[in-house]
């Protein structure tokens, strides 16, 4: 980094969990070359940010940067971590397990975290389900990602800024929550058999492509004991509600 | 006599049970397959040495419900289409849906065989799309699905 100054702006941004390490050699080094020195009229001083020797991002505003910097991290960890499983997945935690919500970008997963977290349940991520080889989901709790308009902006709210906690334990999965938002839908899921769930988280997986057989290997473990539920919701808040009452009416123990 | 084809599965894919089914991942052309029960069931007695009719019989006695020969030539379409069968020298005999379903009889004992595919996405296509503004590096990044030529997420 070429301004020691701008570290504390890139803490935060760090994935959850992370830890200091003495080792000198890395897998992947990024390196962040900050414009200073006063903008003049006719130049145009860039920030730019390469991961190894590729450049990921350049651009006149710093936060973008190191926006485009969170990104490629927290994707190239999902990617590359040996011990871990990352479905792209919203998940939280209810009644002592975990409700998986995997979906693609604009699928509507933030939203409707949100409104569970409002009904009680516990943070755990609304980007990654991390799941390690037991089955089990583990927390990857950065700050929710809520899309406000039109331009796909994202805006960051902390789960206990929303009136939330978040989850430390690993839990062991209770449902899979597949939906897609149409407006003026109302939620009647379809259940789904264990291969065809797995099958949808296999298509969430981050590293399928590369670690294929880790992956299936973590998806069946994964989903033992779990149910699948598929389709169209509406309104968050009806859905949210409708879920999870559905989930504490299924006889799957565990207290919250 | 007319000698049988026979029914070979492809060796280099991922599999993994789920109960009566089957999961499974070519990671030649980075799909994933659910088979069902009856597929699934059918395509682990494709070993190369056996016929449709050979596994018909088979699959009668292990299931203890009569499996009609048209069962299994769905089986394999669905396996073939799939590309999840070593591939047969002539295309297996044709069946319809139609005749599968009027073997099983209506409330048949097995289900009708069934493969579901789904393409495994790259990294970049799994993980949350940027947004417009935001630095880029390829349009599979973007919401808009388009990265400019300056290296941003546009409209």
């Amino acid at each position: 980094m070429s301004a020691p100054g701008v570290l504390p702006q890139v803490l935060p941004l760090l994935p959850p969990g992370w830890k200091k390490s003495r080792r000198a050699s890395v897998q992947r080094l990024y390196s962040l070359v900050v414009a200073e020195g006063r903008q003049r009229a006719g130049v145009r001083r860039m920030h730019v940010l390469y991961a190894d020797s590729l450049r990921i991002a350049r651009d006149t505003d710093l936060d973008q940067v190191l926006a485009a910097l969170e990104t490629d991290l927290h994707r190239y960890i999902a990617e590359a971590s040996p011990h871990l499983t990352f479905l792209h997945a919203g998940v939280v935690g209810w009644q002592g397990r975990a409700i998986l919500l995997p979906g693609h970008s604009l699928s509507g997963k933030t939203t409707l975290i949100r409104e569970m977290l409002r009904l009680g349940a516990t943070y755990y991520s609304d980007e990654f389900a991390v799941v390690d080889n037991f089955g089990n989901v583990h927390p990857f709790s950065r700050p929710l990602g809520i899309r406000e308009d039109s331009t796909f902006a994202q805006t960051k709210h902390t789960a206990e800024a929303l009136g939330a906690t978040s989850g430390i334990k690993p839990l062991p999965l209770s449902a899979v929550v597949i939906c897609k938002y149409k407006a003026g839908a109302r939620w009647k899921p379809a259940p789904l058999s264990h291969g065809e769930g797995a099958l949808e988280l296999m298509a969430s997986g981050i590293a399928v492509r590369t670690q294929p057989e880790h992956t299936l290997r973590r998806i069946q473990k994964l989903v033992k004991g779990a149910v699948f539920f598929k389709g169209t919701r509406g309104e968050a808040r009806q859905s949210a509600a409708s879920i999870l009452s559905t989930l504490s009416a299924d006889s799957h123990g565990g207290t919250a | 006599m007319k000698e049988r084809q026979k029914l070979k599965a492809r060796a280099d894919c991922l599999s993994r049970e789920f109960g009566d089914e089957i999961l499974v991942y070519d990671q030649q052309r980075n799909v994933g397959h659910c088979l069902n029960s009856t597929a699934a069931a059918t395509w682990k007695l494709c070993d190369g040495k056996r016929s449709t009719s050979e596994v018909a019989e088979i699959l009668t006695q292990q299931l203890a419900a009569p499996v009609d020969e048209s069962v299994v030539l769905l089986a394999v379409e669905e396996l073939s289409r799939a590309r999840l069968l070593v591939e047969l020298e002539k295309p297996a005999r044709r069946t319809s849906r139609r005749n599968a379903i009027r073997a099983i009889g209506i409330a048949g004992a097995i289900a009708l065989p069934l493969v579901t595919s789904l393409v495994a996405p790259t990294p970049a296509r799994a993980a949350s799309c940027l947004a417009n503004g935001r630095p880029c590096a390829s349009p599979a990044q973007c919401c808009s699905g388009k990265c400019g030529m300056g290296g941003h997420c546009n409209a």
